[in-house]
């Protein structure tokens, strides 16, 4: 159950003692079957959905079963405000069958706005994406996960599957990586951050092999700068282990060091990413051969 | 869903991905619009009061090493904070972390802050922050210092991205928001202080304690960077944020604070100075001229002088230095000349709605 894939065996050991103890500090955000956000919250899509992923954990799978929107998508609801990025998420968690088909089919109908080009911030118009919210511009995160979704899970949706790969090549940074969606604004250009950075070759899994390449080594020099984060931590782990990078190991030891110490801050969110970085959750978001 | 947009929808939708730059110029057609929706009265004027005569009082601090607890107390009592009995948070500006650069309201201020409120009294004093860009709320407080420094002080950190949420009615609708989830830590505080550092700002002009209320909103309802808000149209989401939390007292970074490119890429400019008040309105108004704008002349400040706070100088007790003889000229992007004092009214200043 907690055995990791890694190859050497001492780094096998390390990721089952980092997924038990990220693990069980997870479980202190159980509520009413999902996940909160943090230890003592309501549950909510994303913690839930990743949660589900890291732990292989049924309650959760049935929470987001349960609380599926007829769209199909996972959502907070804040008056006309719907955040549905979670719904490529909650289709990762989901086993086989109709509600998974229903998320999936959310994503595929539900991308970004599209904006009229400008040199101010300079991105392809043609292209969409993903966004946090409905009808928005779309951003990395959430056009990332949607493309992990797909990529895993329906890479029959040419078109759609296509224009988010499109949009992380367009929105790469200057040398590599990614910023949080745009590359310039005004004429700067925008560096790149560990944690997005992550999310995005998460997302591509060695699609793109110059922009995957490059990212790599983006990341490799962003997470010793901002290895205080421990999202962005946990990520770049999940992100290594996924491309066979050695430097997993590095950032293992370092997100370890950062749960000992500060516990993540208790982020439901971070410590899934954590639990799934370092443990058998790892398979269900790696993209088929 | 994906139909043509109308030109003011354009406008707001924008600065969503960073094109407030393409309006300027665009001029006298979206004044027009301006002008014929400040007819409007977009607030529900039994909630907000009108203004009397705050006080707002500025304050050297030359550096971060001055004895600041003394000249945080000093500011409180100055402006009239009464803090005895009451719990506070305080919201300082966290939006990102780059080594070296002046982006944060600096953690020894707010320790400093901590340690003042105690001495006023105060019942319990937190610190909290939903970091507006980095999603990694971790490693900006840890970074920046901020989770040392409130160690030191025995104070606790609340991230405002994950926290609690209570859906809250607007009672102003600049956006077409109509209700916003703040979080619990925010509207159960008897006192919220806003921390803003001063900053000039790419989309808004000037970043203050109005804009910092942007903090408040949690990114994983509104996304990062706290893009609904944006989406809305970046001005009229300042308002409607800021007339929902009300923070109470108002502290203003101003020791190093940033010109140019802020809010986050801009370079430090030190003013030594800090500004305190019990209107974010009147506050900002302040801390504006001190910047060397003309407040009447940055969109959120205007518009939330209307119903909010005290906007009229000449109705501001102001405290301390002369704010005149104190005024540091913040270098702003071209796009924002016209905000300043003795800018060409007009010359870039028209950002729209944006």
């Amino acid at each position: 159950m907690v055995q990791n894939r890694a190859n050497a065996s001492d780094n096998a050991r390390m990721s089952a003692g980092l997924f038990r103890r990220a693990a069980a500090r997870l479980s202190a955000a159980r509520s009413d079957g999902g996940f909160g956000p943090r230890p003592g919250l309501a549950a909510e899509p994303e913690p839930t959905a990743l949660a589900a992923i890291a732990l292989g954990d049924d309650d959760a799978r049935r929470w987001l079963a349960e609380h599926q929107r007829p769209d199909g998508g996972f959502a907070l609801v804040a008056g006309d405000v719907v955040s549905d990025a979670a719904t490529a998420l909650g289709a990762l968690a989901l086993p086989p069958g109709q509600a998974r088909e229903g998320a999936l089919d959310h994503v595929v109908t539900h991308q970004a706005q599209r904006l009229p080009a400008n040199p101010a911030s300079p991105h392809d118009p043609s292209l969409r994406g993903w966004g946090w919210t409905p009808d928005t511009f779309g951003w990395v995160e959430p056009t990332a996960h949607a493309v992990l979704a797909l990529q895993v899970m329906r890479p029959s949706a040419a078109g759609p599957l296509a224009d988010g790969l499109a949009v992380l090549a367009d929105r790469e940074c200057e040398g590599g990586g990614w910023n949080y969606g745009n590359r310039v604004i005004l004429g700067v250009d925008l560096p790149p951050y560990a944690q997005t950075t992550a999310v995005a070759l998460i997302a591509l899994q060695g699609a793109q092999p110059e922009l995957f390449a490059r990212g790599l080594s983006a990341l490799d020099r962003l997470w010793r700068a901002e290895r205080q984060g421990g999202l962005s931590l946990a990520m770049a782990l999940a992100a290594f282990r996924l491309a066979g990078e050695p430097a997993a190991e590095e950032v293992e030891r370092a997100l370890d060091a950062e749960l000992e110490r500060t516990a993540l801050l208790d982020d439901a969110v971070t410590l899934a990413w954590a639990a799934i970085g370092a443990g058998p959750g790892l398979d269900a978001i790696q993209r088929p051969a | 869903m994906t139909g043509p947009m109308d030109r003011r929808t354009f406008l707001k939708r924008a600065t969503q991905v960073g094109v407030g730059a393409l309006v300027v110029g665009t001029g006298a057609g979206i004044a027009a619009e301006l002008l014929v929706e400040r007819a409007r009265r977009p607030w529900d004027a039994s909630f907000f009061p009108p203004p009397g005569r705050p006080r707002v009082a500025v304050v050297r601090a030359a550096s971060y090493d001055a004895d600041l607890e003394r000249i945080v107390l000093d500011g409180l009592e100055a402006v009239g904070a009464d803090i005895a009995g009451r719990t506070v948070v305080l919201k300082p500006n966290f939006v990102e972390y780059e080594p070296g650069a002046a982006i944060n309201t600096d953690p020894r201020l707010i320790a400093a802050t901590v340690l003042a409120m105690r001495r006023l009294g105060a019942a319990e004093v937190t610190v909290a922050e939903g970091p507006g860009h980095r999603r990694d709320t971790q490693f900006v407080v840890q970074s920046s210092g901020l989770l040392e420094s409130l160690h030191d002080v025995d104070t606790r950190f609340v991230d405002l991205n994950s926290a609690a949420l209570v859906a809250r009615p607007l009672h102003s609708s600049f956006t077409d928001l109509h209700e916003l989830w703040l979080p619990q830590p925010i509207l159960d505080a008897d006192i919220v202080v806003s921390m803003p550092k001063m900053k000039t700002h790419h989309w808004a002009g000037v970043t203050l304690s109005l804009k910092n209320c942007f903090g408040c909103v949690p990114g994983r309802v509104y996304g990062w960077p706290k893009n609904v808000l944006h989406w809305a149209g970046l001005t009229e989401a300042i308002v409607d944020v800021s007339a929902a939390v009300r923070p109470h007292l108002q502290i203003v970074d101003g020791i190093v604070g940033m010109q140019g490119n802020g809010p986050i890429q801009g370079t430090p400019m030190k003013a030594g100075l800090l500004v305190f008040g019990a209107d974010p309105v009147a506050t900002d108004v302040t801390a504006a001229r001190l910047m060397g704008f003309d407040p009447t002349r940055v969109p959120s400040i205007a518009e939330t002088a209307r119903f909010l706070g005290q906007g009229d100088p000449e109705r501001i007790e102001q405290v301390g230095e002369d704010v005149e003889r104190s005024a540091v000229d913040f270098a702003t992007l071209p796009q924002f000349q016209g905000m300043k004092v003795g800018g060409k009214p007009g010359a870039g200043v028209d950002a729209g709605p944006a």
